[in-house]
C-alpha cells in the first residue's frame, strides 16, 4: 500500500468496515495507526505546522472510527456470545443452573413499623387505606383547607406534576375519599409515601412515608384523640410512656394540637433525642375542622371526629436509635440486615 | 421570637417560675424551644454603682487610668482602667472583687502594673448588655453610690424562645404573650400607655393612599430636630436580648416597638423625600429599588410600594429603600406606622426571597388597629430618646372590618373536649382573652380577627387552656370491623416469600430520569420523572452494595410505577427483585411467590434490552431473567412483576381434592427431543395426552451429549399415575404411559430413551 494523505483517511474507513470480528479491527488499526504504518511515519517526518495539524486530525478521525467499530464488533459480539448461552426458560428453577442456599433476608425497617401500626390499629378496630400519590390539588389542598395564599401551595414545597395535580404532601387525600364514599362510623388509617420538593441532605428526602388516622362517629371527642393515642404510642414505645398534648396549628383541624411522648432515651431527664426537653415530637392531630364535613356534604355536627398523621420513618427512627434519613434509602445491606 | 422575661413582666403581672411559664405557654398558646439565661452567672450583690473620686493616669502605664471609686462603703476602691471616657465625680458600674462576669472570669485584688487593682469599672460588653468596648458605661448622674447595679441596669435576664403558630401573628409581640401570660396565669395585664407627647408645630403631612386594599391604614409622623445617635442602655440590652442588633436611636426605636407590641414601623429621613410626600401604591412595569441589604430589586406589577412623589423607597413592610435611610446626618424623620395585606406581601416577599423581621408578621395578618398605639409608643421615645419635636401627623384609614360576634354553645364545647366544663368558666377564659361577651355572643378582639371566625374557634380557644384537664378515653364503640384487605394481606405473603427466599427488601426513590409522567420542575436530571418499573432503581442499589464489598446480594422491593392513565395517572403496584448469581436464583425466588399465590404461571421466552436474550421469560405479571451484562458487571437475576395482576389472578379460595386411600404408579420417561421445544410445552401436551389419571408430572433432568446428537436434548419427567376410585392395574399404566408416548412423538418427534 502506498502512502497516499489523500485517500489514507477513506482507505482506514473501508478497511474498518469490512472488519467484522475484534481481532480484525485491532489489525486494521495497526496497520493505520501503529507503529509502523504510513501515517506514524509521517508524523514522525513532518516538518511544518500545517501538515502537523492535518495528518494530527487525521489520526483522530480515524482512532474515533475505530473506537466506534470496536464497541459495535463487541456488542455483536456479546449478542453473539449470549445468544448461544440460550437456556430453556420453561424449565424449573432447579434444572437452570445452582441455585444459591440463601439465609434468610430482612423487611425494611420502615415495613417493620408500617406493620406493627397496621397490627395496633386493626386491634382498636381500624381499617387500612393508602389511595393514590398522584392527587388534584381539590383533595390534596382544597378538601383539607389550606387558603390558596398557604404556602404549602407553592410550587416550591409541592412537587407539581400539572397546574392541578400534585404528589400528595400528606396521605389525608385517601380520607377525604373514604369519607366521600361512605358514612359514619370511620375507623381508618392511611399509610404511604408523601412527597415534599426538600433537597436531599441527613435529615431531608423528597420521598417518605406518612401513617394518618381519623376516626368519625356520633360523639367523638378530644378525651378519645388523647386515649388513642396514648394507647398507640404506648404499643410503639413501650408501656411507661406518657403523652401530653399542646395546642397548635393546621388547616384541617380544630382544635389542633401536637402529642408529645415522654422521652424513652432519657425517661424525661434530658439528653439529645429530645432535645432536653424530656418530651419527643411526634405529629400533628386535631378535630376533623367541621369544614371537612361540609365539604363532603354532611351536616356540620352531624359527627364529630379526630385526626392525626405521624412519619414512619421517624417513628423508626426514634424506635431503633437511627440518626438521618438518609439509610432508610441508601439499601445497603450492612444496615438492612440488622432489622 | 426571643423574649427577654424583664420585658414580659414589664406588662404582665403573675405568679409563675420560669418552668411554670415555659410549661403553661408551650401547652395553651405557643411552643417555648427553650429558655436562655444570660448575663451575669453568679452573686449579683457584688455589682455597684459607683462614683469616681480620684482619676489620674497610672504611675506605671500611659494608657490606664489609676481610680479610687467610692462604692458606698467605708473605704473607696482602688481600679485600674483601661478607659479614659470619664472623669472625677462620673457615676460608673463597678464588679467588686469576687464577681464573676459572664464570659465567666472571676474577678480578684491584684496587682496591674505594680499598683493593686480592687475589681472593674464595666463597659458594656462586660455584662453582656451590649457590643461597645470603646468606654465603660457612665451612668445617670443622679445615682447614689453603692446602689446594686441590678436594680439599674438588666444584669441577670432570663429569655424565652417562643415559637407562635403561622395563625397567632399576636404572639410575635412581648404584648402580646403577656396577654396570653396574665390570662393563663390569671394574672393582670398592664394596660399601654397611651399618653402623646406634645405637638410642637402643625406641619401637613402628605399621604396619600392609592391601594386601600393593600394599605387599610397609614398613620405617618413627622419629626424634627431629631439627633441620631446610640440608644440608652436598657434599650440596647433589650434588643439584644430579643436578638435584634441595635443601629441608632431612631431605628432602634422601630425594631423595639415591633417587637414590643408586633406592629412593624418604619423610619424614612424626610429631606430625602421627593415633594415631602408618602405615596402607597403598586409598582409600575420595569420600576426598581435598592433596598436596604443594598440590592436593586427588579419590581413586578402585583408588589406594594411605598413612593415619594416621585419613585420607589420602600418595599412596603419588606425592607425599606438605602436612598431614604435614616442615617447619623438625619434630622428630619418620617415615621410609618402602617398596616399591609398579607397575601400579596407574602407573594412579594417569596418571590424575592426575601424574608424580614417585618415580612415575617405582617405576611400572617397584623391588627391593623395597632398602628396607633405603636404610633403612640415610637413617637415618645422618638422625642425622648433623640431630642425630637413631633411636628406633623397624619392618619389615612379605610373602613377597618366590624369585629365579629360569635355565639358560643358551651355544650358544645364540653361535647367536643369530652370535659365538662361550666360555662363560666368558658366565659371566664374568653373574657380574660379579650373576647367581650354580650347577649350577641363573643366580640372577637381585633387582634385576633383572622384567626377566630366560627364557633369552633372559640371552643378551640377554651380547649388549649383545658388541654391538661382533659382525660384519655377511647371512642365508645358499637361495632368493630378491623382488618386487612385481601390485597393488604397477599402484600405481606409476598414480603414473607421474598424474605425468606434470602432477598431484602429496598425502598428506593419514586423519582428517575425518564418515564410517562415527567416533573414540569425536576428535582434534578436523575430526578426528573416517575418510574414506570422498578427494576432500575434496584439495580443501583445493587451497584451500591458491590461497591461497597457486600458479597451475596439480594434485594426485594414492593412500590408504585405511574403510567400515563386517563385523567390522574395509573399507579399500579410492582414487585421486583434483583440477586447476585443468575437466572436460576431469580426464577426460583418468583417460583416460590407464584406457589405461595396459588397461581400456575406460563413462562414464555421473552427480549427485552436490560435482560439476556437467551435467559429471560415472561409471564402473564411481568418477567424473570437474567440481567444485560452490559448493565452490571457479574452475573444476575432479576424479575418485575405486577403485584395488582398477581393478586388478581390468585384464587379467593382453596378448591380442596380429597386425598386419594389408592396408591399412585409413578413412572420416570425420558425422551429425546429438538432442542427449539420447550419443556413447558411437552408437559401440557403430555398432561393434556394422559387425561384425569395424571395425578403429577414434572421435568426432573436435562441432559445434552453424544448420545443426544446436535440440536436435540433429553428431558426426563416423572409422572404419577392414579385413581380416587381404585388401584390402576399395571395394564392401564401402560396404556396411559403409551398414550403420552406417542402424543409427544406425534406432536414433537421426541424419541423415548430405553
Amino acid at each position: 500500500m502506498e502512502w497516499d494523505p489523500e485517500t489514507y483517511e477513506r482507505d482506514a474507513v473501508a478497511a474498518l468496515e469490512r472488519a467484522s470480528t475484534s481481532e480484525e479491527v485491532e489489525s486494521v488499526s495497526v496497520s493505520f495507526l501503529g507503529r509502523r504504518s504510513y501515517l506514524k511515519q509521517a508524523l514522525r517526518e513532518v516538518r511544518d505546522r500545517e501538515t502537523g495539524m492535518r495528518l494530527n486530525a487525521m489520526r483522530e478521525a480515524i482512532e474515533g472510527a475505530v473506537a466506534e467499530k470496536l464497541a459495535k464488533v463487541q456488542a455483536d459480539e456479546l449478542a453473539r456470545k449470549l445468544a448461544e448461552e440460550r437456556l430453556d426458560v420453561t424449565l424449573p428453577a432447579e434444572l437452570l443452573g445452582p441455585v444459591r442456599l440463601r439465609r434468610r433476608g430482612s423487611l425494611h425497617p420502615s415495613t417493620q413499623v408500617r406493620r406493627d401500626v397496621e397490627d395496633i390499629f386493626l386491634g382498636l378496630g381500624y381499617e387500612i387505606v393508602d389511595g393514590r400519590e398522584v392527587e388534584t390539588t381539590r383533595y390534596n389542598f382544597d378538601a383539607l383547607g389550606f387558603p390558596d395564599w398557604h404556602p404549602s401551595r407553592s410550587p416550591r414545597a409541592t412537587l407539581y406534576l400539572g397546574d392541578d395535580t400534585v404528589l400528595r404532601t400528606e396521605t389525608s387525600p385517601a380520607q377525604i375519599h373514604k369519607m366521600e364514599s361512605t358514612r359514619p362510623p370511620i375507623y381508618i388509617i392511611s399509610i404511604g409515601r408523601v412527597y415534599r420538593r426538600d433537597t436531599i441532605d441527613a435529615t431531608h428526602f423528597p420521598v417518605f412515608h406518612q401513617f394518618e388516622g381519623l376516626a368519625i362517629d356520633k360523639g367523638i371527642t378530644m378525651a378519645d384523640l388523647k386515649g388513642t393515642l396514648l394507647y398507640v404510642m404506648r404499643q410503639l414505645y413501650g408501656p411507661e410512656r406518657e403523652v401530653r398534648f399542646r395546642t397548635h396549628y393546621f388547616p384541617f383541624t380544630e382544635p389542633s394540637m401536637e402529642p408529645d411522648v415522654s422521652c424513652f432515651v432519657c425517661g424525661g431527664a434530658g439528653c439529645p433525642v429530645c432535645k432536653h426537653s424530656g418530651w419527643i415530637e411526634m405529629g400533628g392531630s386535631g378535630m376533623v375542622d367541621p369544614y371537612l364535613y361540609e365539604f363532603v356534604g354532611w351536616g356540620p355536627e352531624e359527627y364529630t371526629g379526630f385526626a392525626f398523621g405521624m412519619g414512619i420513618e421517624r417513628t423508626a427512627q426514634l424506635r431503633y436509635g437511627i440518626p438521618g434519613i438518609r439509610p432508610f434509602w441508601d439499601n445497603d445491606l450492612r444496615f438492612l440486615r440488622q432489622f | 421570637m426571643k423574649v427577654p422575661l424583664s420585658w414580659l413582666r414589664e406588662y404582665a403581672r403573675f405568679d409563675a417560675t420560669t418552668e411554670q411559664l415555659m410549661h403553661a405557654l408551650s401547652i395553651s398558646s405557643a411552643e417555648v424551644n427553650g429558655v436562655e439565661r444570660l448575663g451575669v452567672p453568679g452573686d449579683i450583690s457584688l455589682f455597684k454603682v459607683g462614683v469616681v473620686l480620684e482619676a489620674e493616669k497610672h504611675p506605671n502605664a500611659d494608657r490606664l487610668q489609676l481610680t479610687k471609686v467610692d462604692v458606698g462603703e467605708a473605704k473607696p476602691y482602688q481600679i485600674v482602667c483601661g478607659a479614659w471616657n470619664f472623669g472625677v465625680g462620673a457615676k460608673v458600674a463597678v464588679a467588686l472583687p469576687g464577681a464573676t462576669l459572664p464570659n465567666g472570669l472571676t474577678l480578684e485584688r491584684r496587682k496591674l502594673r505594680g499598683e493593686v487593682s480592687e475589681g472593674m469599672i464595666l463597659a458594656e460588653d462586660e455584662v453582656d448588655l451590649g457590643s461597645d468596648h470603646d468606654g465603660i458605661m457612665v451612668l445617670d448622674d443622679a445615682l447614689t453610690p453603692g446602689t446594686p447595679l441590678a436594680d439599674v441596669l438588666p444584669l441577670v435576664e432570663e429569655v424565652l424562645d417562643i415559637e407562635a403558630t403561622g395563625n397567632r401573628p399576636d404572639l410575635l409581640s412581648v404584648y402580646g404573650i403577656a396577654r396570653e401570660v396574665a390570662a393563663l396565669f390569671d394574672g393582670e395585664l398592664v394596660p399601654l400607655d397611651a399618653t402623646e407627647p406634645a405637638h410642637t408645630g402643625d406641619e401637613p403631612v402628605d399621604v396619600r393612599v392609592e391601594d386601600e386594599d393593600g394599605c387599610p391604614r397609614y398613620v405617618g409622623r413627622l419629626f424634627r430636630d431629631v439627633s441620631v445617635g446610640e440608644s440608652p442602655i436598657w434599650l440596647k440590652a433589650r434588643l439584644r436580648f430579643a436578638g435584634v442588633r441595635a443601629i441608632s436611636n431612631v431605628v432602634d426605636v422601630t425594631n423595639y416597638v415591633m417587637l414590643a407590641l408586633g406592629s412593624p414601623l418604619h423610619v424614612f429621613d424626610f429631606e430625602t423625600l421627593h415633594g415631602g410626600r408618602i405615596v402607597v401604591r403598586r409598582a409600575k412595569k420595569g420600576e426598581e429599588l435598592r433596598t436596604l441589604d443594598g440590592a436593586v430589586r427588579k419590581l413586578d406589577r402585583s408588589d406594594l410600594l411605598i413612593a415619594d412623589g416621585e419613585r420607589a423607597i420602600a418595599l412596603a413592610g419588606v425592607m425599606g429603600g438605602e436612598e431614604t435611610e435614616v442615617s447619623e446626618t438625619t434630622s428630619s424623620v418620617l415615621l410609618e406606622a402602617a398596616n399591609f395585606e398579607p397575601i400579596s406581601l407574602l407573594r412579594t416577599s417569596e418571590r424575592l426571597a426575601l424574608r424580614t423581621e417585618g415580612s415575617n408578621r405582617w405576611e400572617k395578618g397584623v391588627d391593623p388597629h395597632l398602628a396607633g398605639p405603636a404610633a403612640t409608643m415610637a413617637t415618645r421615645l422618638i422625642v425622648e430618646l433623640a431630642g425630637a419635636r413631633w411636628t406633623g401627623h397624619a392618619d389615612v384609614q379605610a373602613t377597618l372590618p366590624e369585629p365579629s360576634v360569635i355565639q358560643l354553645r358551651p355544650e358544645r364545647t364540653s361535647a367536643v373536649l369530652g370535659l365538662e366544663v361550666p360555662a363560666g368558666d368558658q366565659s371566664a377564659i374568653l373574657a380574660k382573652l379579650g373576647f367581650e361577651q354580650s347577649n350577641a355572643g363573643f366580640r372577637v378582639p381585633t387582634w385576633r380577627a383572622r384567626d377566630v371566625t366560627r364557633e369552633i374557634d372559640l371552643v378551640e380557644e377554651v380547649a388549649r387552656f383545658k388541654m391538661e384537664e382533659i382525660p384519655f378515653t377511647l371512642p365508645q364503640r358499637d361495632a368493630m370491623f378491623g382488618r386487612l384487605t385481601r390485597w393488604q394481606r397477599l402484600r405481606r405473603l409476598v414480603e414473607d416469600v421474598l424474605t425468606g427466599c434470602g432477598f431484602s427488601e429496598a425502598y428506593t426513590s419514586t423519582f428517575v430520569a425518564e418515564g410517562d409522567l415527567r416533573l414540569p420542575e425536576p428535582l434534578s436530571l436523575e430526578a426528573a420523572a416517575l418510574r414506570t418499573s422498578l427494576i432500575g432503581s434496584l439495580v443501583d442499589a445493587a451497584r451500591h452494595n458491590v461497591s461497597v464489598g457486600t458479597a451475596e446480594v439480594a434485594l426485594f422491593e414492593i412500590a408504585r410505577t405511574y403510567h400515563t392513565g386517563r385523567e390522574l395517572p395509573d399507579e399500579r403496584w410492582h414487585v421486583a427483585g434483583i440477586v447476585d448469581g443468575g437466572f436460576a436464583d431469580a426464577k426460583w425466588a418468583v417460583e416460590q411467590l407464584y406457589t405461595a399465590l396459588k397461581v400456575h404461571p406460563a413462562y414464555e421466552r421473552t427480549s427485552e434490552p436490560h435482560l439476556h436474550p437467551g435467559k429471560s421469560a415472561s409471564t402473564a405479571e411481568g418477567w424473570v431473567g437474567e440481567l444485560h451484562p452490559s448493565l452490571l458487571e457479574g452475573q444476575w437475576g432479576a424479575f418485575e412483576l405486577d403485584l395488582d395482576a398477581l393478586v388478581a389472578a390468585a384464587p379467593e379460595a382453596v378448591e380442596f381434592e380429597e386425598v386419594s386411600s389408592y396408591p399412585e404408579v409413578r413412572q420416570d420417561l425420558a425422551f429425546v427431543v429438538d432442542d427449539a421445544v420447550p419443556a413447558a410445552e411437552l408437559l401440557a401436551a403430555l398432561r393434556e395426552a394422559a387425561g384425569p389419571e395424571l395425578r403429577s408430572a414434572a421435568v426432573f433432568d436435562e441432559y445434552r451429549g453424544e448420545q443426544t446428537g446436535a440440536g436435540k436434548r433429553s428431558l426426563a419427567f416423572r409422572v404419577a399415575f392414579g385413581s380416587p376410585e381404585r388401584t390402576l392395574t399395571d395394564d392401564e399404566a401402560t396404556e396411559l404411559r403409551g398414550r403420552i408416548v406417542q402424543a409427544l412423538a406425534d406432536r414433537f418427534g421426541a424419541v423415548l430413551r430405553a
